[in-house]
């Protein structure tokens, strides 16, 4: 998947262009080296927030991106309102030991981020000598700093969602946890100009975003929140049926659809990656879009029914052509799409379909739920490998079950397995779904999941995340898109680098362009 | 020390499991927790519930639950009345966004049924103050969901290396 105009960071630079949203400074206790502490406040649908910042000294040898990870270069809170003096030093003591501290309802957010030690050294040295970073250099890394977790609701004592998630502004899922990634992003911006006592470029400052390490974490999430999940993929199809319903384009959105589609085939020409096999992907693309440019022209998207043309003619393309595509045609129709980001939340909780018998349950899962019930799940290639929570940190992680130890502490992922259990298990006669559960309590979670695939459609990954073939990364890839990540750089199949806020607008940016940054390519 | 009810719904979950609950028993159990001790409810109610593992009522009230949510599959509208419940019953149900009402005159028979507002019955906002020993129950079960660290989980596990600088 690629980000959307309905991704999470675009939704969130919308409405503080909206509002017109200005960034203070009142605080800034940054020593000339770049260790101290600063503090940015923000208006946002009538409240008040501000960025914590903390940044300490940091040994090469402990900088790490992994969750077990126990000191950081820099440190934030995400805090409601405008901290006093006495608040600020609570937070410079806690921000930096992060898991390790409590934190109270004043704090919404809680990250952490390390410093591109490439990148962040070479900006100084060269502020430092009165000139401009390579600006290749600026293009390929993409960040200064890169977060390694951004914590949210009620995690350490953190604020609950729930006193957020009415207000406007942060209502929308994970709209806190962008906001501070995107003041984190400016902090880095100020703290490398402090350190090396210049300016610098616009545009290479623009290029900058925050980097992140995504590790197996995301994966759960997804699970757990069947909801959610749904309601960003029913956003996103929705905004692709109403894109692929326009009979006509006028002459400006065939114009922007062009532009857009040769602004993807720039920004895949900037997006390299380490790894062999991933950057062998990335190339594929790039080769493969070249079609999609031959196919979106002028003349092309004159037709009618211009878009659902080119949807279907990308249906027998490869998985990133389909996947670019639909990003890319959704992009320029704000006022069929931008509307649905309202839908993305999951304020009431799991409605799901009450059942009254286990024949209502074999229905349900023989429509709803048939892509699980064929798979031998004795097999060992198909539960060839466990998801379980370690001790160091409650790191998730995952597990080959023939080959560790830990497989009874299995955590409960394995949904098309259940699935199919629950299946197998239904008595031929129907009777009363307690009952049933009465004799068989292990089967809650996947009646509970039957219940909830006929509301929320996309709510389950529909694959065997035990088998030896699912990779996660596909889907961390699916949530960060969300997010509005790009420029993937996994590191191996369980985690993998992104950045976030590549050439969103600085915050003296925020305008009704403020919006046009999907794909960025360096120098716009 | 306060807790967020994200963490005390997540623990009291953990510790369910632990404590040898089924997944969604465990995940309807933490719910409950953290709305039940949200309310300042009886903390040991919670601990008498997790020492009664692998029976007892984090499994019997996820069957009421089940129950209520079987006869509205054919009575929308259904309701269950409860004599005198244990408040964690309670503390169930209003998880789970019902509403409870308690029949006139002081009978001590609570009437559950479906939120007829439909905007969903928020439970509260606000920190939980959780006695000591509740947590330290809970964080003990709790453990025993996790699985030891090792060099060969700590390098294979995450995918990623010991030390990853950039």
């Amino acid at each position: 998947m690629f980000p959307t105009r309905l991704s999470f960071l675009r939704t969130l630079m919308r409405m503080l262009a909206t509002e017109n949203a200005q960034i203070t400074r009142p605080v800034w206790e940054i020593c000339g080296a770049g260790f101290g502490h600063a503090v940015y406040s923000l208006d946002l649908g009538g409240y008040t927030y501000s960025l914590v910042a903390v940044s300490t000294r940091l040994a090469p040898e402990d900088r790490t991106d992994r969750v077990i990870a126990t000191a950081w270069d820099t440190a934030y809170v995400l805090y409601d309102g405008v901290p006093d003096v006495g608040e600020i030093a609570r937070i410079c003591d806690t921000a930096p030991k992060q898991e390790a501290a409590r934190f109270t309802d004043r704090d919404l957010v809680l990250s952490r981020a390390n410093k591109s030690v490439r990148l962040f050294t070479h900006v100084v040295e060269c502020l430092r000598a009165g000139r401009q970073p390579d600006a290749a250099m600026v293009r390929d890394i993409g960040y200064l700093m890169r977060t390694t977790a951004v914590y949210g609701n009620g995690k350490f004592g953190i604020a609950d969602r729930a006193v957020i998630d009415t207000r406007p502004g942060l209502s929308g899922p994970f709209m806190a946890e962008m906001l501070t990634v995107w003041l984190i992003r400016h902090f880095t911006h100020d703290l490398v100009e402090h350190v090396g006592q210049g300016r610098l470029d616009r545009a290479l400052k623009r290029h900058l975003g925050i980097g992140n390490s995504t590790g197996l974490g995301m994966a759960p999430f997804l699970v757990n929140h069947p909801v959610l999940l749904n309601n960003w993929m029913m956003a996103r199809e929705t905004a692709l049926a109403r894109v692929r319903a326009v009979a006509r384009l006028d002459p400006d959105q065939i114009a922007r659809l062009c532009a857009l589609a040769t602004r993807a085939a720039q920004h895949l020409s900037e997006w390299q990656v380490p790894d062999a096999a991933h950057q062998r992907r990335i190339d594929g693309l790039r080769q493969d879009w070249a079609q999609v440019l031959g196919w979106v022209t002028p003349e092309n998207m004159a037709r009618d029914h211009a878009i659902d043309a080119l949807v279907v003619w990308s249906q027998a393309q490869s998985e990133d052509v389909q996947e670019l595509v639909v990003a890319l045609v959704i992009e320029p129709f704000p006022e069929l799409v931008d509307g649905l980001a309202d839908c993305m939340a999951d304020p009431l909780g799991p409605r799901g379909a009450p059942i009254a018998d286990t024949g209502g349950v074999r229905a349900v899962l023989e429509r709803d739920a048939a892509w699980a019930l064929d798979v031998d799940y004795a097999a060992p290639e198909q539960c060839g490998q466990f998801w379980y929570v370690s001790a160091a940190k409650q790191e998730p992680r995952l597990g080959d079950r023939f080959a560790e130890p830990g497989a009874a502490l299995e955590s409960p992922l394995d949904i098309a397995r259940r699935l199919k259990a629950l299946h197998t298990d239904l008595p031929p006669v129907p009777e009363a779904l307690d009952d049933f559960l009465t004799r068989h309590p292990d089967h809650l979670l996947a009646v509970t999941r039957a219940r909830l695939a006929g509301p929320y459609p996309y709510g389950e990954i529909r694959d065997n995340l035990i088998a030896r073939s699912c990779l996660p990364i596909d889907m961390l890839r699916c949530k960060l898109a969300f997010f509005g990540a790009s420029k993937f750089d996994p590191k191996s199949d369980r985690w993998t680098r992104i950045t976030l806020c590549q050439g969103a607008p600085l915050a003296d940016e925020l305008t009704p362009r403020a919006d046009d940054w999907w794909l960025p390519v360096f120098g716009q | 020390m306060n807790w967020s009810r994200a963490e005390i719904a997540a623990l009291a979950g953990k510790a369910a499991r632990g404590g040898g609950a089924p997944a969604a028993q465990a995940a309807l159990f933490g719910q409950a927790v953290a709305v039940h001790l949200a309310r300042a409810r009886s903390g040991e109610e919670v601990a008498a519930a997790l020492h009664a593992l692998p029976g007892g009522p984090i499994v019997a009230f996820a069957l009421d639950i089940t129950r209520l949510e079987q006869a509205r599959a054919t009575a929308p509208e259904a309701v269950v009345e409860l004599s005198a419940p244990a408040s964690l019953l309670q503390s169930y149900f209003e998880a789970q966004g019902f509403v409870i009402h308690e029949r006139p005159p002081p009978s001590g028979i609570l009437h559950v049924g479906p939120d007829q507002s439909g905007s969903g019955a928020r439970p509260p906002i606000g920190r939980i103050d959780a006695e000591g020993a509740l947590i330290a129950l809970m964080s003990d079960l709790a453990a025993r969901t996790f699985v030891p660290d090792s060099d060969a989980s700590r390098r294979a596990g995450a995918g990623a290396g010991l030390s990853d600088n950039d």
